[in-house]
């Protein structure tokens, strides 16, 4: 079965699943009224003829299967319609508020990747002892803890208190920090992602800990110490490639998902970001939105979920593709 | 270099020749929350030049604990408490671990009981026996997989440049093994430490590599302890056989006197424990194979007295009040046992 061959089974599936996603996703938009209604509800002066007006302009005409193709037509144009709360068009928001998120979440993720690796071997290389029980204790403490609690306690500390970093926002309205665009943007980075940091560090760490902790108990990890290599060597080069392969699952599942994960995080530091936008967007019934962004974050989620089989065929030659 | 001129000089007399490693009252101790587990308690051993010393014992005689402690790999709670771990005259007890680490692999190495375990399974063959060359001799990539491909040839791997590039998913487990066997011989050391290298295979593979183990060692010229619980497996392969109980030592002596003239009561049960093939153990004329009755002590608290004395048939009131020590009776041949004229001390 050769490499080719499976992910082009892989991309069919993945099509099928997008299809599956879509039709669910439409049904479900559709079962729950006419937006409508809600949309020009209580409001005088309405008559039969805007009604109708206001029907044809966002396409709600015609019958369910029609207004599917209609829907799925555009989306291939990547046409998503337009925002009924925003009145813009629902691509452009994806567009921006998506960015804003992926400008906190890449950072984050990547940077938790790297922290709780040199957490985890840390801890596993010492097991059973303070260190390593004051790791378990503090990524069970990240892992349980409500995410605004942590965002609260943050903005008190450095916004409230010590009024170094500012509290809400992507970028200051005037008076960018040092006068430069760059640094008042990574200088409004630093809560929101150092929140998202923190909750990713605790469940990474909590998994590759106990990956670690196993595979340095493994047989070829005496041997190669047996064989003189350096622990350095020891613990970065043969153990942890292997303790990484379970938590390379949860990497993709982050990866993928990132865009609709941080609406806590969003919401606390007012972030422009598409997860609290989504949020909202559900709480307003703003369809086309909704419709848009479930369908970003769902050709996102399978990419990654790809991604990560075949990464796990670079990294375990035991893995046979097919 | 010295034996041999040792050896030269007076061949009438044969001096027993300097050994290579010489272990003097190695004590491993287990630190665990119910306390010290004393799994090896004052062992004595030597290895001669190009001898093969087979460590014998039952699961938890301390045997494997004391071969991990050659290489000074005793995992926690493991510490090793006390003796003299002397290795070509130097006392591996008192090095740094950094010269530890230059000196495993390279002038001792080790051999694996299980060998589907003991390879890396996401490193090819090639990566992780050459990675060790290459750290341990500076050989280039292509220096070491020169190096490589010749030990898997030495070791009875056909195809050796193809393996360079397996995984060891991909090979058989008696394959496994041999690969394996040319990890430990890659630099060319001068001990090798097998711990049950045959136990985890099927018996038709067993006597493939103690067929192999036996033949590398005499082509080499390198010693070995081989440590296992299989009396078979030592007479085929040891030229001293050390046999282990609970820790201690009971008997030292070369092979041919441990099988013929055992003294130890321990070794003596051992030997009539093993099966033989003009012995019928079923059918009508069945009588059963002879066992050792009682268990072996808890190592946590041992009792006073000898480690054996509540197994032994011999055993007398002084056993259960002094333990042993190691005593000469013959040229090449120590026991420790009272009834054997040891010396005993109140412990």
């Amino acid at each position: 079965m050769g490499t080719a061959r499976y992910i082009a089974r892989r991309l069919i599936f993945s099509l099928c699943l997008i299809i599956g996603v879509s039709i669910i996703l439409f049904t479900m938009i559709n079962a729950i009224g006419n937006p409508i209604e809600v949309l020009l509800a209580e409001r005088p002066g309405i008559t039969e003829e805007m009604i109708q007006a206001v029907t044809e302009y966002y396409g709600l005409h015609g019958s369910v299967t029609d207004r599917y193709f209609t829907w799925i037509w555009a989306l291939l144009r990547l046409d998503f319609g337009t925002s009924i709360i925003y009145n813009l068009p629902v691509s452009e928001m994806l567009v921006t508020y998506g960015l804003e998120t992926l400008k906190i979440q890449v950072p984050a993720i990547l940077i938790a990747l790297c922290v709780s690796v040199l957490i985890s071997v840390l801890a596993a290389t010492r097991q059973y002892s303070r260190v390593d029980f004051g790791v378990i204790a503090g990524a069970m403490v990240g892992h349980s803890l409500p995410g605004f609690l942590l965002g609260i306690i943050l903005i008190l500390v450095f916004s409230y208190t010590l009024g170094i970093l500012p509290s809400y926002g992507a970028y200051s309205t005037r008076n960018p920090l040092w006068g430069s665009d760059m640094a008042d943007a990574l200088w409004h980075m630093v809560l929101p992602v150092g929140m998202l940091v923190f909750f990713n560090c605790a469940t990474l760490t909590l998994l590759l800990r106990s990956s670690l902790v196993d595979v340095l108990r493994q047989d070829f990890i005496t041997a190669a110490r047996a064989s003189g290599l350096p622990e350095r060597r020891v613990v970065f080069g043969h153990a942890l490639r292997n303790a990484f392969i379970p938590v390379l699952t949860y990497l993709g599942i982050l990866f993928g998902l990132m865009l609709g994960t941080a609406p806590v995080t969003e919401t606390v530091f007012t972030w422009p970001g598409l997860g609290a936008l989504y949020i909202m967007a559900i709480q307003q019934l703003d369809y086309p939105l909704i419709m848009g962004a479930t369908m970003v974050i769902t050709v996102m989620l399978v990419t990654a979920t790809l991604l990560t089989d075949i990464a796990y065929v670079a990294i375990d030659p035991r893995i046979r593709l097919g | 270099m010295l034996s041999t001129l040792a050896s030269a000089s007076s061949p009438v007399t044969a001096a027993p020749p300097a050994p290579l490693l010489e272990v003097r009252d190695l004590r491993v101790h287990f630190f665990v929350r119910e306390g010290v587990v004393r799994a090896v308690d004052g062992v004595d051993f030597r290895v001669n030049p190009g001898e093969t010393l087979g460590i014998v014992g039952e699961s938890g005689s301390g045997k494997t604990v004391s071969s991990m402690s050659i290489m000074r790999l005793v995992p926690p709670p493991a510490r090793n408490v006390g003796g003299q771990i002397l290795f070509e005259g130097e006392d591996l007890l008192a090095k740094t671990p950094d010269e530890m680490e230059a000196l495993r692999g390279r002038r001792i190495a080790m051999i694996f009981q299980n060998p589907a375990t003991s390879l890396n399974p996401i490193y090819s063959i090639g990566a992780q026996l050459g990675e060790i060359l290459r750290w341990h001799l500076k050989l280039s990539r292509a220096e070491a997989d020169a190096r490589v491909v010749e030990l898997l040839t030495l070791v009875g791997i056909s195809d050796p440049a193809t393996r360079l590039r397996q995984f060891p998913h991909e090979l058989s487990g008696g394959m496994k093994q041999r690969v394996g066997i040319a990890r430990a011989l890659l630099c060319n050391p001068s001990l090798v430490l097998a711990d049950e290298p045959t136990t985890a295979l099927d018996v038709t593979i067993q006597a493939q590599i103690l067929e192999l183990l036996a033949d590398l060692q005499a082509r080499l010229k390198m010693s070995m302890v081989l440590v296992t619980h299989d009396m078979g497996v030592v007479a085929r392969m040891a030229h001293r056989i050390t046999v282990m109980y609970a820790g201690r030592v009971c008997e030292s002596a070369d092979a041919a006197t441990i099988f013929n003239a055992p003294q130890h009561p321990y070794t003596r049960a051992l030997l009539e424990s093993m099966p033989r093939i003009d012995q019928s153990y079923t059918g009508t004329k069945r009588q059963p194979l002879p066992t050792i009755a009682g268990r072996p002590p808890n190592l946590l608290n041992p009792p006073p007295g000898c480690r054996f004395h509540d197994r032994c048939p011999e055993a007398s009131a002084e056993c259960r009040r002094l333990l042993p020590l190691e005593t000469t009776i013959a040229p090449g041949h120590s026991v420790s046992c009272l009834k054997r004229g040891s010396e005993g001390i109140a412990a």
